[in-house]
């Protein structure tokens, strides 16, 4: 197949990054797509890591990282692929002292937006678009966790970035914040290439056409939610008795068990199986080796 | 419409002309060029006629959104006198308004005024509790004896490095992140904020200068020596951990200005021979910075 530059606009190649004694990240390949991809990885995986090199923030150790055709180690190039850039790290660092309005203002000219009245358009847009436009005023140590995490976002939208690096941007919201996040993220202009980490598997399920899942630095699966799913075809069981020789069991809603695993316990059904339960055999397996 | 400028004398006569459909909906969607604007905005305040037409364009979802627009740029702090003046004099707006969100900067100023005013304090009580030897005439037995001069000497350029160092370590900009991942240049944005702190620093240093005993050339003498810590100290920023960087710049401060007290000759730090030195690292470290900004650029300051 041949890799065209619409459709892959963000690649990495043979990426490694080592924090002294860990390796973070180890021969990564990676292509992304426009729309949006979601990282699946328990917490150390490396997902920040890989996720703040493709910010620019972060430097790998070796490989190479290539976003819309630009080069992040020349720094023309890095400068250009930050124009088109918006990023949610995974603790958002702001002022004590920052209103809402205040903070926006301060990283839309950092995003080289300087004319006054643009800016004012901007944050007033973004804050729109999270649902915060009453808060202009608000000081962020003042706001919830979840407004925070929506401040969070509309920050990385200022400037209708191109690339969208979101780090966990569902965590701290509600079933009703994540609805709207998902509506938010599906409605933005100009179809940018988006790639979020998460460890809520029904928003992957739910808003992502690709699944990266990285384990202990490594990419273990690339394909849609469904194609996740599939990976544990045949392994998930429903019976009314528990069966120790499985992975993984809790009892359902239902009151039955669940069971994944080789092995089906006595009287057990075949039910269809869950993007969870392919990510969970997935670490299980990684685990094992 | 007849013409949409004013008659010859600047008057706009009522009935002369009236605004058409087309331009009125024109300016209401903000689509006109400029000058229509003008000469539009210059007609509606004779012309109630046209005031009445207008309102009939009026699109409720952009006055929705200059409303929230009008409510950001309220909320947004404006800044004082000394903003003003300074955009008067050709600082950017956007630098000053970056200047005014980076409150390491407060750090800076507070950290250098409360440093001096424990340095200046304790050399008075020292004076009051006849630890230092004051002349006749009530003053500080300055000039003739220097060391009192020693701990001041010593702590000066240390306090306009503090407060230059809580500018550009990262660890006291939170949303450091954020900063690196923006377009913006990260050693502009280093130099704005280092300098401004610098200026900050230098003032109420530079200020007691004057009023600890000394020769007159004192003040002026410390210039050039805080200004090549701080250098130096942005310099080796490019090479090592900042805060190593920091402490580095400050060690190679004090040892020098440690020895020479002890060899009762602490004026020495900031005489000529020393200011020579001084100008010499400046030079080192303004090479180092130029040819190695780049480092500033990533978030790699690892």
């Amino acid at each position: 197949m041949t890799l065209n530059v619409s459709t892959a606009a963000v690649g990495v190649n043979g990426l490694s990054r080592r924090y002294g004694a860990t390796q973070a990240l180890d021969r990564v390949d990676l292509t992304l797509e426009r729309g949006i991809t979601g990282l699946l990885g328990p917490n150390g995986a490396g997902k920040t890591t890989l996720l703040s090199i493709l910010a620019t923030v972060n430097e790998p150790d070796t490989g190479r990282v290539s976003v819309f055709g630009l080069d992040p180690r020349q720094a023309a190039e890095r400068v250009e692929i930050r124009r088109r850039l918006g990023y949610l790290p995974q603790e958002l660092g702001y002022h004590r002292h920052f209103t809402v309005a205040g903070f926006l203002d301060y990283v839309a000219i950092l995003k080289e937006i300087t004319d006054r009245r643009r800016r004012a358009e901007e944050v007033a847009r973004v804050l729109a678009a999270v649902g915060l436009e009453g808060r202009a005023r608000t000081r962020i140590r003042a706001l919830s966790g979840g407004m925070r995490q929506r401040l969070g976002i509309a920050q990385a939208l200022l400037g209708e970035p191109e690339l969208l690096i979101l780090d966990e941007p569902t965590a701290g919201l509600d079933p009703e914040q994540r609805l709207r996040f998902r509506e938010l993220l599906s409605g933005l202009p100009g179809d940018p290439v988006i790639v979020l980490s998460t460890h809520q598997a029904d928003d992957l399920a739910a808003i992502c056409p690709q699944v990266v899942v990285l384990l202990q630095g490594q990419v273990r699966f690339t394909g849609t939610p469904a194609e996740l799913a599939a990976t544990a075809a045949g392994r998930v069981w429903a019976a009314d008795e528990r069966d120790g020789r499985a992975h993984l069991s809790w009892r359902g809603g239902d009151n039955r068990w669940r069971h994944i695993g080789d092995h089906p316990p006595g009287g057990a059904e075949l039910v269809a199986p869950t993007v969870e339960d392919g990510y969970l055999l997935l670490s299980q397996a990684a685990g094992a080796r | 419409m007849t013409s949409p400028f004013p008659d010859a004398a600047g008057r706009v006569t009522e009935a002369a002309w009236h605004a058409d459909a087309d331009l009125l909906a024109s300016y209401a969607t903000g689509t006109a060029d400029p000058v229509v604007v003008w000469s539009v905005e210059a007609h509606l305040a004779g012309c109630a006629q046209c005031r009445s037409a207008l309102s009939a364009h009026a699109d409720a979802e952009r006055l929705a959104r200059n409303r929230s627009v009008l409510l950001v740029r309220v909320a947004v702090p404006g800044g004082g006198r000394m903003r003003r003046l300074l955009c008067r004099c050709g600082v950017p707006d956007h630098l000053l308004r970056l200047l005014a969100a980076t409150p390491s900067l407060r750090r800076s100023w507070l950290l250098s005024v409360l440093g001096v005013v424990a340095v200046v304090t304790g050399e008075a009580a020292a004076v009051r509790y006849g630890w230092i030897r004051a002349d006749r005439t009530g003053r500080l037995a300055g000039y003739p004896d220097p060391e009192v001069l020693a701990p001041f000497l010593l702590a000066a350029p240390l306090l306009v490095l503090a407060g230059v160092a809580a500018a550009f370590l990262p660890s006291f900009d939170p949303a450091f992140r954020l900063a690196v991942a923006a377009p913006f240049s990260g050693f502009t944005l280093l130099l704005v904020r280092s300098v401004s702190a610098l200026a900050a620093a230098l003032i109420p240093v530079v200020g007691a200068a004057f009023v600890v005993p000394g020769p007159g050339w004192l003040p002026a003498a410390l210039l050039l020596p805080s200004l090549t810590v701080c250098a130096f100290a942005l310099a080796a920023a490019t090479v090592l951990e900042p805060r190593a960087a920091a402490v580095t710049a400050g060690a190679l401060w004090a040892l020098p200005a440690l020895l020479l007290a002890a060899a009762h000759l602490p004026l020495a730090i900031v005489q000529p021979n020393a200011q020579f030195a001084c100008a010499a690292v400046l030079c080192a470290a303004a090479a180092v910075l130029l040819a190695r900004h780049d480092r500033f650029e990533w978030g790699g300051m690892r």
